[in-house]
């Protein structure tokens, strides 16, 4: 029955989609009244059902019940002539029969996200509220005369006329990277650890935050879960205990934040580490073993790792540089305070944004050890950026095309750098490096709430009642290697190319 | 491993000196490139050490390799002889750790490989010339600079393919500096007398002469991680004058002169060759050329104009090196 949906999204927005159409389109006349008429006869409904919520079955239900079978009827004959009438025009327009395409674009926009702005609100704002609904509903309102896909969209939009309540805030390029974020351990599975409970909590506000910071945390509290595992009778630890104990806990770190690069790595190590475990093993030993070897993991790939790195950098920096680093990263820092304590005397720049503020962690870390430091936000980049005399990068993770995936603003440096002929130095663990490519920031990225990007008290306080206005927050961003002069691992420098090589080595024969 | 490292490098071998047969390996040979006259004075150094143990030996060559990187000005080109020795040997070692009480059998072998790596690495010059002689076609004219022995094999080899009864006929203009014409007269007379035309320019006609000019091929005394060389001053703007010119700029060099070091930028290279090349002078002085305490003064072409490597195995784009050498140097 094509009314099924259609009543139930008719009732709140009919009035607003009324005005548009009749400015705009052709075949207006033959909605018009359709919509009057609906409007009149589901207001008590949409009275009640202001809360918000998005249209669901039990609306549709009792909005329907309310009509009469003769009102009903009346109804569907309506639909159905302005349907006829929409599918001449996109005819006329030159398109595929917009017929089929009206059940499935019809729901297709009514999902949208809910909340604040209630229906008979929307109806308050008249001429703005039908704006709002141009806009959510894609290309609707402008690409009336493209032909094909667009005047499809079109007929859809206006036969089964889907409007959300609310705009949708997300940013269309991105709106595959939201997520909702966990923020309280109140839904969290009964599998889960209270180390990793605490720690997915932490992870969601920053309070530890960093690639290498999060790996070690992590591996820190699986430790504890794998000393708090008993094995099940009937069941092995090998076959057991990824699947049953170790998913759960990860599945609630990704809900908190998303699993980085260098975790991503770290986990599949453990994975691989817990099936190598013999079934014969006593489970006690096997536990320690277990450990042991995440232990000695850590060692390597991430303490030894970054003491290397800090050497090898450090050896780079000479009496008289001028060293730019950008946000805060764990290892620069190191490097830098081991080229102190070696009697280097240089000056650092820290290039800082919003909203995180990373760079005055590591600029008041400096200076507290008598460096000389001068702090910068991003906007003076340019003119900061003559005296320098290398640039050195933290990362996130290094792709496999070369390209380094690190904090929102770092492109932006090296580009800066690359303009000014500053070699730009990229330290990063072989832990962080991936076979993933990566040739823009949009496919892969992480969008962290928007909020975070408003000042409070500031004139973008109340953003989400703003009509029109979305905030974007990501957090990573993507550098091109040729922006890139060298990547000093703990396995070596090396110039961006090698980082497939390396990764190869590093992670997959281990 | 700095064990038995605060023994001073001399008392331990005795009278050998290391810089001294270095230098001696050099001038005996001319036809010898600076990191295999490294190796084989770290091979004459094992010959005549009396290290007992395995630890001892590494740890000798390890300290009198650093010793003589110190008294040679421009370390880097020795550096990958020395590196490349220190691979090979902990390679050699490995297989035979199970055997360790018979230590001479392993030093005997030791040298005697190493005496075959320098064999080896002369050869190379032959293979790069193969390789290199393909890529000059008929009526081309080649640019070159500087008195490469790579680069006039790879010539000469180019031309005996016309005498052969090919039809390559190339010509070459060779960029000739003063200091040093020396080494490209022997060069340009013997292409002369396969005979190529030669064209003699000054550094300052470079850019004039470009235009005509179909490739530029020259040597390299050492090529770092990232693929850049290190080769004889002037290169580097020749370097950057055929990308301007959108020629392509090749490099001749054998495998062994690659070496784990990571050089960025010019500023970077002079805390490792200190060339002292920029004087400022308060008054005039009769003689501006810089008295550079090393021989042949250098300087560094980043990768980003460098065409391709032409190595023994064939030609390589620069990205190779970083590979091959994280191959080489994981044991």
């Amino acid at each position: 029955m094509p009314s099924t949906d259609s009543p139930s999204a008719v009732e709140t927005s009919q009035p607003e989609v009324a005005a548009p159409l009749a400015q705009t389109q052709p075949n207006g006349k033959g909605k018009q009244p359709e919509g009057a008429q609906q409007s009149s006869a589901n207001t008590e409904k949409s009275k009640s059902n202001s809360n918000g919520k998005p249209a669901g079955n039990a609306q549709e239900t009792s909005s329907t019940k309310k009509l009469t079978p003769a009102e009903l009827k009346k109804k569907a004959k309506e639909e159905k002539a302005a349907r006829r009438a929409q599918t001449v025009a996109a005819k006329e327009a030159e398109s595929a029969p917009a017929a089929p395409e009206l059940s499935p674009a019809g729901p297709s926009t009514v999902p949208q996200p809910a909340g604040g702005t209630s229906g008979s609100q929307q109806r308050g704002d008249g001429q703005k509220g039908s704006r709002t609904q141009q806009r959510t509903g894609g290309p609707v309102g402008n690409s009336r005369n493209l032909p094909f896909r667009g005047s499809q969209k079109v007929a859809a939009a206006t036969a089964a006329p889907v409007v959300p309540k609310k705009e949708d805030k997300t940013v269309e390029f991105f709106r595959h990277l939201y997520r909702q974020r966990t923020t309280s351990i109140a839904d969290a599975s009964k599998e889960v650890h209270p180390a990793v409970l605490a720690l997915g909590l932490q992870m969601g506000n920053y309070t530890i935050c960093g690639s290498c910071a999060r790996l070690v945390a992590m591996l820190q509290a699986f430790k504890s879960v794998i000393e708090a595992y008993t094995t099940p009778p009937g069941n092995s630890l090998t076959r057991h205990l990824t699947s049953h104990v170790l998913s759960p806990q990860i599945d609630y770190l990704a809900s908190c934040r998303p699993i980085s690069i260098s975790m991503g790595n770290a986990i599949r190590w453990l994975k691989l580490e817990i099936s190598k475990v013999d079934v014969d093993t006593p489970e006690a030993e096997a536990k320690k073993d277990l450990c042991g070897a995440i232990d000695v993991f850590l060692q390597e790939r991430v303490t030894y790792a970054d003491k290397l790195i800090a050497k090898k950098a450090a050896g780079k920096i000479k009496d008289g540089d001028v060293i730019m680093t950008y946000a805060k990263s764990s290892v620069v820092q190191r490097t830098l305070l081991r080229a102190f304590s070696k009697g280097k005397r240089f000056k650092v720049i820290v290039v800082d944004s919003r909203p995180l503020h990373e760079g005055k962690h590591l600029a008041a870390a400096l200076v507290n050890l008598g460096m000389d430091v001068q702090y910068c936000l991003l906007n003076g980049l340019v003119h900061v950026i003559q005296n320098v005399t290398k640039v050195l990068l933290g990362a996130h993770a290094m792709m496999s095309n070369g390209r380094l995936f690190a904090r929102v603003g770092t492109a932006i440096v090296a580009m800066e750098a690359n303009e000014a002929d500053k070699p730009v130095i990229v330290l990063c663990e072989t832990i962080k490096f991936t076979e993933r490519v990566a040739l823009d920031s949009i496919v892969h990225n992480e969008i962290a709430p928007a909020d975070e990007l408003v000042t409070p008290g500031g004139p973008l306080t109340n953003w989400e009642d703003m009509k029109k206005l979305q905030i974007c927050n990501m957090m990573y961003d993507v550098t091109p290697a040729e922006y890139l002069h060298m990547i000093v691992t703990e396995s070596g420098n090396v110039p961006p190319t090698a980082v497939p090589v390396l990764h190869r080595m590093g992670n997959e024969s281990g | 491993m700095d064990s038995v490292g605060n023994v001073p490098p001399k008392t331990l071998t005795g009278t050998f000196d290391i810089v001294e047969t270095y230098h001696r390996i050099l001038e005996d040979d001319p036809e010898i490139t600076m990191p295999v006259a490294a190796i084989e004075a770290l091979v004459e150094l094992l010959a005549q050490t009396d290290a007992v143990t395995v630890y001892e030996t590494l740890d000798l060559i390890q300290t009198q390799s650093a010793f003589l990187k110190m008294n040679i000005p421009n370390s880097i080109p020795l550096q990958a002889g020395t590196e490349l020795f220190q691979q090979y040997i902990l390679s050699c070692l490995k297989p035979s750790k199970t055997s360790s009480g018979n230590f001479e059998a392993v030093r005997q072998h030791l040298v005697s490989n190493g005496r075959l790596f320098v064999h080896r690495a002369k050869n190379a010059r032959d293979m790069i010339a193969r390789h290199g002689q393909n890529y000059i076609r008929d009526g081309n004219i080649v640019l070159t600079h500087g008195g490469s022995r790579v680069v006039g094999a790879l010539l000469r080899k180019a031309a005996d393919v016309k005498r052969a009864g090919g039809n390559v006929r190339f010509k070459v203009i060779y960029v000739v500096k003063d200091q040093r014409s020396i080494e490209c007269r022997t060069v340009i007379d013997s292409l002369r007398a396969k005979g190529i035309p030669v064209a003699e320019i000054d550094e300052g006609t470079v850019a004039y002469a470009m235009r005509k000019v179909d490739m530029v091929i020259v040597g390299a005394e050492g090529v770092v991680e990232n693929g850049g060389i290190i080769s004889r001053l002037g290169t580097f703007q020749i370097a950057q004058l055929a990308m301007a010119a959108k020629k392509p700029f090749y490099v001749a060099v054998e495998t062994h002169k690659f070496v784990r070091e990571f050089i960025l930028s010019q500023d970077d290279m002079e805390s490792d060759i200190d060339q002292k090349i920029i004087r400022f002078e308060p008054d005039y002085v009769e003689d501006p050329t810089p008295k550079t305490p090393i021989r042949n003064a250098v300087d560094f072409t980043p990768p980003k104009y460098i065409a391709a490597l032409i190595t023994e195995n064939g030609p390589n784009v620069v990205a190779a090196v970083s590979e091959q050498l994280i191959f080489l140097y994981s044991v």
